[in-house]
């Protein structure tokens, strides 16, 4: 039997259901400190007065670390522009996301008391906390040392000439659209343990997604040699993206540096909330033109994502999404102006689809309006435009070969019930739809069938790049010892790549059986921290299927070669590799080729909506996702599952709120994710594969496409039920019900 | 969080309970299902010295028919008993009702009638049902034992008439007048969550046509369940159309409530909520009344 393409089980499935895995949190050592750090309660504020010699003093109490403890206190995945702690006289707290201090001591009970001995008084300043009033003539600055805006970086794409196409137009579509941010909500708060081992190294055990960076940061801020620092991940409690950027790296390498001993921080959940990002805020103004026969003509597009307070990736997110907003369609003239402001909110970074959710709803929202105002149905208006083998972006350069938009796009339609006819494609009634509900729910007053009720269907598309983007040199490394004598007896892969819980290392186990002709029991995988494996990168990006299988690809091959022709035992293969150049947005034109890869996936949604209490139900998503190949099928519907789970959340039900810069929702109980009976009552799985060539065995990424489109079908389908358009995510009961009252509508029955 | 040390008692009779709550008085805490007090407890909200486990007491969890026609129930008497009981389904269909949309399956495996009632959360379903339905609660102590009218026994925020040293042992749940209508609705923001609102509405109609008798009951809008009185006595004595159930709903939004603001809800749409589900409750009360099949 072959692995690849088999839904073998996760070989970490069993500990973690049975509790025996042991997560960052779950890690104890003998004689270990513990630590709790200082937050800010005022921003944005200047630190007045700070003295921490009565919580020195406190009983237990072996450290207080701040700001001139750390040797190079400065950090950041793009550029280093947040300090590791800010408490010092001077110090600047820009945002709830800072960290003052650290409180070290022999019982987790003694740090927590000695965090309110810490005497500090800010002064108060002022703060923007949106994007309109960071954009705003004379807004106050989040970093006044990085020149008079608040704009941390632009980009703009220019093709053809939108108003020249404009006034000869049939049909203009404008809107203003806004999307919000979404917490993570992975199961784990940050957790881990640091501590000086008996060679001399400072070794952190925590969750992360990417080492080798993890590995780089913690060095730089202590100013030693990255061979000091060996990182450690245990199994993962889920990641999306939030667990990019540091959170409690560096304060645990530093913590044990300080005092030679073992130091175990564990964030709870409100400290989990405020002390990582979120994904972006969104405005934009979007004005697209099409002919009378639904072909595109010209796209504009004004965007603005807010960074909150300090970079994190948020210009890597605005880099995709400059590209999401247009969709995946061939559009002849594009102006778009995009941008990301820094705020006083907390810092905005990685979340699963990365800038393609806000871009592909200003694009799916676009599509779906134009299709009303031409009178045509929206898979016949996407079938006009969608990219095609061979097309060119907007960025001019062609994309990729395996353009598959199209094919999820007629068989996700097809799902969903639309026909393909004579005149074109023709979406199905909501009555001829079987009734999706089934008794269980309906045990549920808030699914009852009591009240007026309305049904409706939507669908929209996406693409998503695979791997790093705009010059980026993507890399991975990997290393296969074959063991032996005769036959193949053992084979030892060495890759970095973290299972965030996705089943990462079940697939490269895959991989490496079917790449090396071996059963999967043969197979031992290395993957646990930077001293025994190279740099393969980060956990996101949806490109560890396809980075590591090329990578253990080529290392397999090099082994067997050295196996067979040079008769190596063992045989040991280290390969590294670099998927084709991309290349950064021009300045001025925005011309770039600016992805390695892509994926693609369509979602339709039936939706019900309770017209007085503004209730949505969605009965029914289907789901169409090209993953090029399957290498764990269960694993891929558990992709879907899940991604569809989150967007629902982020569509329906989470809302981070603030209040000017304090989040008021920092718990389970008041920022409300979806349990499994908030998600759909039926998701159809639904996945093709059509082979990428690049990709390891033709597989595609999947991990974020599922996020994507979901959004943009939720809001058709409730239009199509209630005749509204809503602009602005999330579409919470309130936000419904009272716009149904405002505008009033017609009784469905 | 964990919670900060008590000392625990599980004792195995009910005088035993009783002898300890009298001994402890204020600092002691009787444990149920847990399902309100662990949590709390946890978060270190409450910080009880003394957990009086009442678990191990025999004769606590049973479901009987009362002599009036109605049901006598145990306080230990877990929700998924209530929900799964055939002569609750039979004698009392709008407590058979109310089960399903209190928490989730495994608060409903554990949770208790009692613990919920002694808790007494205004967002709480089965405080607001004991006020539609007119029940009373048996509260005994190693003083005696006194039957309270649900109407005396919610006094405000998490708080009721139960003194220090009292238990609830029964609660009585009166039989609905023969040929009543009966309904329950209610909002939230996920299933299982606590009610951004919620309704229940009882009425009976006379020979005439005309209500001799309506019980409106909301939760989630205040600080303990709440009788729409207004809306009560515009209905009593009417005939009963669509446009007297509108004028009722509208009078329990703007007169019998005053809701709160919070991150789930402004205090509009709840109001705007109470509208919709006094509505939506009497609609169905009547359609029962009038002896019509009802799929809520």
């Amino acid at each position: 039997m072959r692995a690849v393409g088999s839904s073998i089980p996760r070989f970490d499935a069993q500990d973690k259901v049975t509790g025996q895995a042991l997560y960052p949190g779950d890690i104890h050592m003998p004689g270990q400190l513990h630590m709790k750090i200082l937050w800010p309660d005022q921003v944005p504020a200047r630190i007045t007065r700070f003295d921490v010699s009565k919580a020195l003093a406190a009983p237990g109490v072996v450290a207080v670390l701040a700001a001139d403890d750390v040797p190079v206190n400065e950090y950041g995945l793009i550029m280093p522009d947040q300090e590791v702690l800010v408490g010092r006289v001077g110090g600047l707290v820009r945002s709830i996301i800072d960290q003052v201090a650290l409180v070290i001591a022999e019982s987790e009970e003694q740090a927590e008391a000695a965090l309110d001995l810490i005497e500090i008084e800010y002064e108060p300043l002022p703060g923007v906390y949106s994007i309109e009033e960071a954009l705003a003539p004379e807004a106050p600055l989040v970093h006044p040392e990085k020149g008079d805006s608040n704009v941390l970086l632009s980009y703009r794409i220019r093709l053809g000439d939108v108003e020249k196409a404009f006034a000869e137009a049939d049909v203009i579509v404008e809107r203003t659209y806004r999307t919000h941010p979404q917490e993570h909500a992975y199961l784990q708060p940050e957790a881990g343990l640091g501590f000086v081992r008996p060679d001399g190294k400072i070794e952190v055990i925590v969750g992360g997604q990417w080492m080798h960076e993890d590995r780089e940061q913690i060095a730089h801020a202590l100013a030693l040699p990255e061979d000091q620092i060996v990182v450690r991940y245990p199994p993962i409690g889920g990641a999306f993206g939030g667990r990019e950027d540091m959170s409690v790296q560096i304060v645990l390498a530093l913590a044990a540096q300080k005092t030679g001993r073992p130091v175990k921080i564990q964030w709870s959940r409100g400290e989990s909330i405020r002390g990582h990002h979120k994904r972006h805020a969104m405005i934009a103004r979007a004005k697209w033109a099409a002919a009378k026969d639904g072909r595109l003509l010209a796209a504009e597009i004004d965007v603005s994502t807010d960074a909150g307070a300090y970079a994190y990736t948020s210009t890597k997110v605005l880099g995709n999404l400059t590209l999401a907003c247009l969709g995946p369609y061939e559009i002849p003239n594009v102006k778009v102006d995009s941008r990301t402001v820094y705020t006083n909110n907390i810092a905005a970074g990685a979340f699963r689809g990365f800038g393609g959710p806000q871009g592909h709803f200003i694009a799916e929202m676009q599509m779906n309006h134009l299709a009303e105002a031409l009178g045509m149905d929206p898979v016949e208006l996407r079938m006009k435009n969608l990219w095609r083998e061979g097309s060119r972006l907007a960025t001019r350069s062609v994309l990729p070969p395996g353009v598959t938009v199209r094919e999820t796009l007629a068989a996700c339609a097809r799902d969903a019930g639309w026909e393909e006819t004579d005149a074109g494609w023709q979406r199905p009634r909501v009555e001829d739809l079987p009734a999706a509900i089934t008794p269980v729910h309906r045990a549920f007053s808030l699914d009852a069938a009591g009240g007026r009720k309305a049904r409706g269907i939507g669908i929209a598309t996406s693409f998503k790049n695979v791997g790093f983007s705009l010059g980026y040199v993507d890399e991975s490394w990997a290393t296969v010892e074959l063991h032996g004598a005769g036959a193949i007896e053992r084979v030892v892969v060495h890759h970095a790549g973290a299972d965030v819980g996705q089943g990462a290392h079940t697939v490269m186990r895959q991989f490496a059986a079917d790449f090396i002709g071996v059963p999967l029991d043969k197979i031992e995988l290395i993957a646990d921290d930077t001293d025994h494996t190279l740099n393969s990168g980060s956990s996101s990006a949806s490109r560890m299927t396809f980075m590591a299988g090329n990578a253990i690809r080529g290392a397999a091959e090099e082994a067997l070669r050295l196996w067979r022709e040079e008769e190596e035992r063992p045989a040991i293969a280290t390969y590294r590799y670099v998927p084709r150049p991309t290349t950064p947005y021009d300045p001025e034109t925005g011309e770039a080729d600016p992805n390695i890869a892509y994926g693609y996936c369509t979602q339709a949604a039936e939706v019900e909506v309770d017209l007085d209490t503004g209730h949505i139900t969605v009965l029914n998503l289907w789901n169409v996702t090209d993953v090029g190949r399957a290498v764990n099928p269960a694993m891929v519907r558990g992709q879907i599952y899940g991604a569809v789970a989150q967007s629902i959340g982020w569509t329906l039900l989470e809302d981070l709120k603030y209040d000017r810069g304090q989040v008021l929702t920092d718990r389970l109980s008041t920022y409300l994710v979806p349990t499994v009976l908030d998600t759909a009552i039926h998701i159809a799985p639904d996945f093709l594969e059509n082979p990428d060539p690049q990709g390891p065995l033709g597989a595609r990424g999947m991990g974020e496409m599922p996020f994507i489109p979901t959004a943009p079908a939720i809001v058709a389908a409730v239009h199509d039920a209630t005749g509204i358009w809503f602009d602005e995510l999330p579409l919470t009961p309130e936000r419904v019900a009272m716009r149904l009252k405002e505008v009033g509508i017609e009784d469905q029955d | 969080m964990k919670p900060p040390p008590f000392d625990y008692y599980a004792p195995d009779t009910l005088d035993e309970a009783l002898a300890l709550m009298a001994q402890h008085g204020y600092g002691a805490k009787a444990l149920a299902g847990g399902q309100s007090l662990v949590p709390t407890m946890n978060f270190r909200l409450a910080a009880p010295s003394v957990l009086v486990d009442l678990n191990r007491i025999p004769d606590l969890s049973y479901i009987r028919l009362a002599p009036d026609g109605g049901l006598l129930i145990g306080a230990m008497t877990r929700h998924v008993q209530a929900e799964k009981n055939p002569k609750v389904a039979d004698k009392h269909p709008l407590l058979h009702a109310t089960m399903p949309n209190i928490g989730h399956p495994q608060i409903r495996n554990r949770g208790t009638l009692g613990g919920s009632i002694a808790h007494a959360d205004p967002a709480a379903e089965l405080p607001a049902l004991m006020r539609a339905v007119q029940g009373r609660i048996k509260a005994q102590s190693a003083r005696g034992s006194r039957w309270i009218p649900a109407d005396d026994f919610f006094q405000g925020f998490f708080t009721t008439a139960l003194a220090e040293d009292e238990l609830i042992t029964e609660l009585h749940l009166p039989p609905l007048p023969a040929g009543s209508g009966w309904a329950i609705e209610e909002v939230a923001r996920r299933h299982g969550d606590f009610a951004l609102v919620g309704a229940f509405a009882i009425l009976h109609l006379d020979g005439a046509g005309r209500c001799d008798h309506v019980r409106i009951s909301l939760f989630g809008v205040g600080d303990g369940p709440m009788l729409a009185t207004t809306a009560m006595g515009v209905l009593r004595g009417e005939k009963l159309d669509d446009e007297a159930i509108a004028t009722a709903a509208e009078a329990a939004a703007q007169k019998d409530v005053d809701p709160p603001s919070d991150v789930h809800a402004t205090a509009s749409f709840r109001r705007h909520l109470v509208n919709v589900l006094v509505q939506r409750t009497l609609t169905q009360a009547l359609a029962r009344a009038a002896g019509q099949e009802v799929t809520a």
